[in-house]
């Protein structure tokens, strides 16, 4: 038996999924990150239910990407029930999603999602009587805490059946309706001839495709008339109904307890306006970012110091028992890698995802989208964007990932080569604080942030010139501020965490393996050679540097160290000059960050973009270098 | 964007073909006022840039590309006409050659409010037929003053009176978040800087961008 989850964004459909099989989900308070389903487990009684749970749509017309993947999955599964999780705070809006949901004939069981509000609103529904109203079972549930799940998987496995609830249209659509069924044949379509019939008018991709010519040709004419007669798209008299049927049947089940005032929004209204939300934005990032530098810090230096005690010598001793260069380079690779990953993940990237899923799960993000709209145009971009390039300046990976919730390809790619080059994750920090911060002064390391963020304007223009299109208009509702369930954030932090282990650690431990035994071999040496003079001539970096920048390739914060082991001192400031560490540090900024990011990248864009991407990175790292050196040199 | 000239061409061409048939080149002549040769030249031209169609020996007929400012620019003419003559009681030929200049520089907007406000005639003073704007709504919702979502200032509420969208998918988006003709919107913020405009409707805030405020189009309250 199968059960699929419908309604809007932000009405907690995800908290319903995951209490219902018990297996943490996304959800997110602005759309896109829920374009995928997710598929779940629930026991009933001794039997196994399958559950899915749709992306987050506002209606089943197929306008948008969720739409069609949401009416799709409904159309290819036919599942035995559909829960329409509704947000009972916003009753008119999701009855009209409901309708939807019953027109198509589906056997729909509806949940009063985030009933709790209500009760804090003073306001209750009248659940027996939109019940009768609608004939289907109604459940009132509060998800985060489990209220009324049991309950609403009961009733979508006992009491499930098919409505005759009917949306009346004005006379004119039902005489149209009436003229269009006769031509329709039952058994050609999987949803009520009503249905059919309505969806012709409305001109829908989805049964247009399967009409017989005629019935395609009598839709057509039907609503050229409507159109020249009321001078609009019968799609507006469409809605217009259905929201009116809905508000009237949300006015007669609505019963206000007290006449309660509206719950003070002060905070709310403060993120929105520029003059507080900038501040409050620039506190947050700014937060964001300190949290990651020192508790990061912190916890990668415990790990570390951790790991190295404990595996240390066990690995010697493996060491000892092998012979030959390519095993030990293997079981260096090994260590290497174990220790990348430590260092990496646990402090940067899960503390990172789930400062993310907070802000998320807040409905702060939605916010800063808002806010930051009108200047992201500019670079050809959504104030979406901010979001994947603030995760940037933490770890480009994850950042390179989160721009899935982009509108088009061409917006996703744009944002990622900025990420790329421009936004340096924080091993690139340690880098430019450690050499140009330490030895130079801040004024140095600040002159290279501001580099950086000229770069980022000046390529976003150029790119956005250069690959034509329109950035599709922002058009999102903003949730109110809400506490977030920590379960919420750990199934999230949980999930996206085994996405990027997937990703990236193969690809690292492959790496440093690959690395380990040509530095074995010595055939790193051989290789670097020829490139040492033309550092020299170009950079104006001793030789050595190269390795540092090779290796920079695995873990960034480790080309330091190993500038640092090559020199055979923790002073740098003995072999290289200040002028030289400017160059380094802006090199390896501008660099590839590393063989993690490239993965994904190649993952989420393919080795064509991945290459172009890449010998940008490059070529514009070597250059800003040069130009650095001509110009410090002078 | 076709020159003034050309717009007097098609215009002339509207009237004379109006109830079907060709233009003859001398009939264009002589509305004109010019030679038969120079009313070939320009209409070769025109021919050229896809608004007329020119049957040698035969005549002139309009394309749809030519159709569609010719009919704009008669509008105006017409509806000049009668404001001209209905508001500032000017006959006789003085009315026709005016209107013929202002025809030209009259705004689109400008010719909206003019038929608003003359109660939309249906006729010119010749007893000529006021070709219909093409603006895709009743004249019964024109009437009212319709301002767009974009237009209106913070605070402002208003009552959703049609939307103007090409893209059936967009429209689709829309409706389905509740701006339906008739439900009450206000404006919380205009965030600065191009960015979006925030509205509540029936409780929910909502932030979209300027150009979807263009297809809203608002009755205040």
């Amino acid at each position: 038996m199968e059960i699929a989850l419908a309604g809007n964004p932000n009405v907690g459909k995800s908290v319903v999924f995951s209490k219902l099989t018990g297996v943490g989900v996304i959800s997110s308070n602005y759309p896109g990150t829920t374009v995928e389903f997710f598929e779940g487990k629930a026991k009933f009684m001794g039997s196994t239910i399958t559950v899915i749970d749709l992306p987050g749509t506002y209606s089943l017309a197929g306008s948008t990407e969720d739409e069609r993947v949401a009416t799709n999955l409904l159309f290819d599964r036919r599942p035995d029930t559909v829960v329409a999780v509704l947000d009972s705070t916003r009753l008119e809006r999701n009855l009209v999603f409901l309708f939807e949901l019953i027109e198509s004939g589906y056997n729909v069981v509806a949940a009063l999602n985030l009933y709790d509000l209500m009760r804090k609103a003073r306001l209750q529904v009248d659940v027996e009587r939109l019940e009768r109203i609608l004939m289907i079972p109604v459940i009132p549930t509060v998800a985060t805490k489990g209220e009324g799940v049991d309950t609403l998987l009961f009733s979508s496995v006992q009491l499930r059946r098919k409505s005759k609830f009917e949306v009346r249209y004005d006379s004119h659509i039902e005489d149209m309706i009436g003229e269009l069924q006769p031509m329709l044949r039952a058994d050609d379509w999987p949803l009520p001839l009503r249905a059919v019939a309505l969806r012709l008018l409305m001109d829908d991709p989805m049964v247009v495709d399967a009409a017989s010519p005629e019935a395609l040709e009598a839709a057509e004419r039907l609503r050229k008339e409507f159109e020249k007669q009321h001078g609009e798209d019968i799609v507006v008299h469409i809605q217009r109904d259905r929201f009116g049927e809905a508000g009237r049947i949300a006015r007669e089940v609505l019963v206000e307890k007290t006449p309660g005032g509206k719950e003070g929004s002060w905070l709310s209204d403060l993120t929105l306006r520029p003059v507080t939300g900038i501040p409050i934005l620039v506190a947050v990032l700014a937060g964001v970012f300190l949290v990651l530098v020192f508790v990061g810090g912190a916890i990668e230096g415990l790990l570390v110091g951790a790991y190295t005690d404990v595996a240390r010598a066990p690995f010697d001793e493996l060491k000892e028992g092998v012979s030959g260069s390519v095993a030990i380079g293997v079981l260096d690779g090994l260590y290497l890698s174990v220790e990348a990953m430590l260092a990496l993940v646990i402090p940067y990237i899960v503390v990172f995802y789930i400062m993310l899923a907070v802000l998320e799960d807040t409905g702060y993000l939605v916010r800063v989208v808002s806010l930051l709209d009108g200047v992201m145009h500019r670079l050809g971009l959504h104030g979406r964007a901010v979001i994947p390039m603030v995760v940037g300046y933490g770890c480009n990976v994850p950042a390179i990932l989160a721009t899935r919730a982009m509108g088009s390809k061409r917006e996703r790619l744009i944002l990622a080569t900025l990420i790329t080059i421009a936004v340096p994750c924080s091993a690139q920090t340690a880098i430019i604080i450690g050499t140009v911060g330490n030895y130079s002064g801040v004024w140095w390391a600040l002159s290279i942030y501001l580099i950086l963020g000229g770069m980022l304007v000046i390529l976003g223009f150029a790119m956005h010139r250069t690959i034509k299109f329109e950035p599709t208009g922002l058009f999102i509702e903003i949730p109110d501020l809400r506490v977030p369930s920590l379960s919420q954030i750990g199934g999230k932090t949980y999930i996206r965490v085994k996405e990027f282990l997937t990703i990236a650690f193969p690809l690292l431990l492959a790496g440093s393996i690959v690395l380990e035994i040509l530095l074995a071999e010595g055939l790193l040496q051989k290789l670097i050679e020829p490139s040492e003079g033309f550092l020299m001539v170009v950079l104006g970096l001793p030789g050595v540097t190269v390795v540092a920048l090779v290796f920079g390739m695995l873990r960034k914060e480790m080309a330091l160290q190993m500038l640092m082991v090559l020199f055979g001192t923790s002073n740098l400031a003995d072999h290289l000059s200040p002028e030289q560490m400017f160059t380094f540090a802006l090199v390896m900024a501008i660099f590839m960050p590393c063989l993690a990011a490239f993965a994904v990248l190649l993952k989420e864009f393919g080795p064509k973009n991945t290459a172009l991407v890449t010998i940008a990175s490059v070529s514009l790292a070597l250059a800003m270098g040069a130009a650095a050196h001509a110009i410090l040199s002078l | 964007m076709a020159s003034e000239i050309a717009e007097q061409y098609l215009k002339v061409i509207y009237s004379l073909t109006e109830h079907g048939g060709l233009a003859k080149t001398s009939e264009i002549a002589k509305a004109m006022g010019v030679t038969p040769a120079s009313v070939t030249e320009m209409v070769r031209k025109l021919s050229d840039k896809g608004y007329v169609r020119y049957e040698r020996y035969k005549g002139v007929s309009l394309n749809p590309k030519g159709l569609k400012i010719a009919r704009q620019v008669t509008r105006k003419h017409r509806l000049l006409e009668r404001f001209l003559n209905d508001f500032c009681g000017i006959r006789g030929k003085s009315r026709h050659v005016q209107a013929c200049k202002m025809e030209h520089v009259l705004t689109d907007e400008a010719e909206r409010q003019l038929c608003r406000m003359m109660n939309r005639p249906s006729e010119c003073p010749h007893g000529k037929l006021i070709p219909k704007c093409e603006r895709g709504i009743a004249c019964e919702k024109c009437t009212k003053e319709s301002v767009r979502l974009l237009d209106m200032g913070e605070g402002e509420v208003a009552t959703v009176s049609h939307l103007s969208s090409g893209s059936k998918e967009e429209l689709c988006r829309i409706l389905a978040m509740g701006f339906v003709p008739g439900s009450e919107v206000r404006v919380e913020k205009k965030v600065p800087m191009g960015g979006p405009i925030i509205v509540s409707l029936k409780g929910t805030k909502i932030a979209l961008a300027r150009e979807i405020g263009g297809i809203l189009h608002m009755v205040r309250a």
